[in-house]
């Protein structure tokens, strides 16, 4: 296939029937995270997550922070991690939030965020997480 | 709103290309972008209303070649000249450092010979190497895109099928005494040869002075029950209202699907607010096979061909999907182009092939990367 490479003449135009360029154009943003106790021995629901994570953001952001539309897409109990939806505008606010929380019911926690991405689909694979032998 | 205020809402750069062609049209380039994303660590398909795989796309998927790892392969070893002739030469021959991170540690990669440009796209060793790599080096390179103001990092490229490349020529005694004494840089490798005709075995043998094991791509099946399905219309790649669902759409359910995501929520619900986009189908089942490990592009062309050919007996499936995940720490995403890792090193792709063999193709790349091709 012609494909262009440095000082060469572009490749004649060999389009696709229509091509999209979207820059910046996801509406939401994805987190991976988990949450850490260090003693351990903490469960917590999902609804009880999801209001760690607004408690954390009233914290740091305020009322305004805490209006932050946050879904939380999935949860496992087991390992304490879930996978965040946040509007782009939002990303900041929460990954700030996340990172500054403390505590939880006077016990000390604190937030992984394991990966971040525009793209939901970015997060099922991860090759970080490729793990051989 | 204040420039500090401003900057808290800002998100790091992304680019989601879309593409609509037909699989048989022309001047349809899908192969080409297959086969310009060199390093590939997961591949998955999703098909709707499936319950068993057609033989010869179960036989592609249990094939898709074995892989090695070799431990702590000094980087002279693939500028060797046995190397070259007896592998980048003869086939296609994929090499990328594991466990490095591109943000922080040395990382190299080999891409290989493209027979289908052999003037273009040859045999190449890419090194992104920290400042300090790169001075004690003594190797020409230049800074990479990414590195901002304060340059950190450097790209080196060596052409190892250059015909100024050759055992007595002043360029290759530089590289080899680079990489041997002056400079010994050692990684742990991911490698694949793929060759028509020829086992890959042969890398096993070549490489048997050092640790090397081989590796199958790991592959998981399953089948997802009452699964609610966007409705997609071919010529509509950004949707209609009422009518179908844009490729936007799709590939958030699609990542939605591939991570367990509860689809039917209700807009009122606490905990999350998600739901299959509009308009949508309930599907019986879907079947959704998930490749892993270090997957060559010839191999995922043959399962594209694959998945096209799916079509030719009726089928209740409107669509079916591949979806194929970059290596986030590859020095290179499609072709040439410098990749890097800033919030989440994203570099992956996926296509819709409808049952009139038209297809969407979507390229997802984050920050620190070209605009994919």
């Amino acid at each position: 296939m012609a494909e262009g490479g440095a000082g060469e003449p572009p490749p004649p135009p060999r389009a696709p029937l229509e091509r999209l360029v979207l820059k910046n154009a996801a509406e939401h943003h994805y987190l991976r995270v988990s949450l850490e106790f260090p003693d351990g021995g903490v469960r917590l629901n999902a609804a009880h997550f999801k209001q760690l994570v607004v408690s954390a953001l009233k914290e740091l952001h305020g009322e305004v922070g805490a209006a932050l539309p946050v879904d939380v897409l999935t949860y496992d109990e087991k390992t304490l991690s879930a996978i965040l939806r946040v509007s782009s505008s939002g990303f900041v606010k929460l990954w700030s939030a996340l990172t500054l929380l403390g505590s939880y019911q006077n016990r000390k926690c604190a937030f992984r965020v394991v990966q971040t991405s525009p793209f939901l689909l970015a997060l099922s694979g991860n090759s970080r997480e490729l793990v051989l032998d | 709103m204040s420039a500090p205020l401003r900057r808290l809402r800002e998100t790091p750069r992304h680019l989601l290309v879309c593409e609509r062609s037909h699989v048989r049209h022309e001047r349809s380039r899908h192969a080409a972008r297959v086969r310009g994303h060199a390093y590939n660590c997961r591949v998955s398909f999703l098909i709707p209303e499936c319950g068993v795989l057609p033989e010869p796309l179960k036989s592609v998927t249990t094939d898709m070649g074995e892989y090695y790892l070799v431990k702590n392969l000094p980087l002279h070893e693939l500028v060797a000249q046995e190397f070259i002739s007896a592998f980048v030469k003869t086939g296609s021959c994929y090499a990328l450092s594991y466990n490095t991170r591109i943000d922080q540690d040395n990382t190299a990669a080999l891409l290989p010979t493209d027979c289908h440009s052999p003037l273009k796209h040859i045999g190449k060793l890419i090194l992104s190497v920290d400042k300090d790599t790169y001075e004690e080096l003594g190797l020409q390179g230049r800074p990479s895109r990414y590195s901002g103001k304060k340059i950190m990092r450097y790209i080196i490229t060596i052409d190892l099928t250059d015909s100024a490349f050759h055992s007595d020529s002043k360029k290759y005694k530089r590289v080899l005494w680079a990489l041997r004494d002056k400079k010994p840089l050692e990684f742990d490798f991911l490698l694949s040869w793929h060759h028509t005709g020829a086992d890959g075995s042969t890398l096993m043998s070549y490489f048997s002075k050092h640790q090397i094991q081989a590796h199958q791509p790991k592959i998981t099946f399953s089948t997802l029950r009452n699964l609610q399905c966007p409705v997609l219309c071919s010529n509509e790649l950004q949707g209609k209202p009422e009518e179908s669902c844009s490729a936007q759409e799709l590939f958030e359910w699609l990542g939605a699907v591939f991570s367990n995501v509860e689809l039917d929520n209700k807009s009122f619900s606490f905990v999350s607010t998600y739901c299959c986009p509009e308009p949508s189908t309930m599907m019986d089942q879907a079947y959704l096979c998930t490749i892993t490990g270090f997957i060559l592009p010839e191999k995922i062309i043959q399962l594209l061909d694959q998945l096209c050919a799916y079509f030719d007996d009726p089928k209740l499936a409107q669509w079916v999907t591949l979806t194929v995940h970059g290596f986030a720490d590859s020095p290179v995403s499609w072709r040439e182009n410098e990749h890097g890792f800033q919030k989440g090193g994203e570099n992956l792709y996926n296509f819709v092939v409808f049952r009139s063999l038209d297809y969407w193709l979507q390229m997802a790349v984050g920050a620190n990367d070209d605009c994919p091709p």
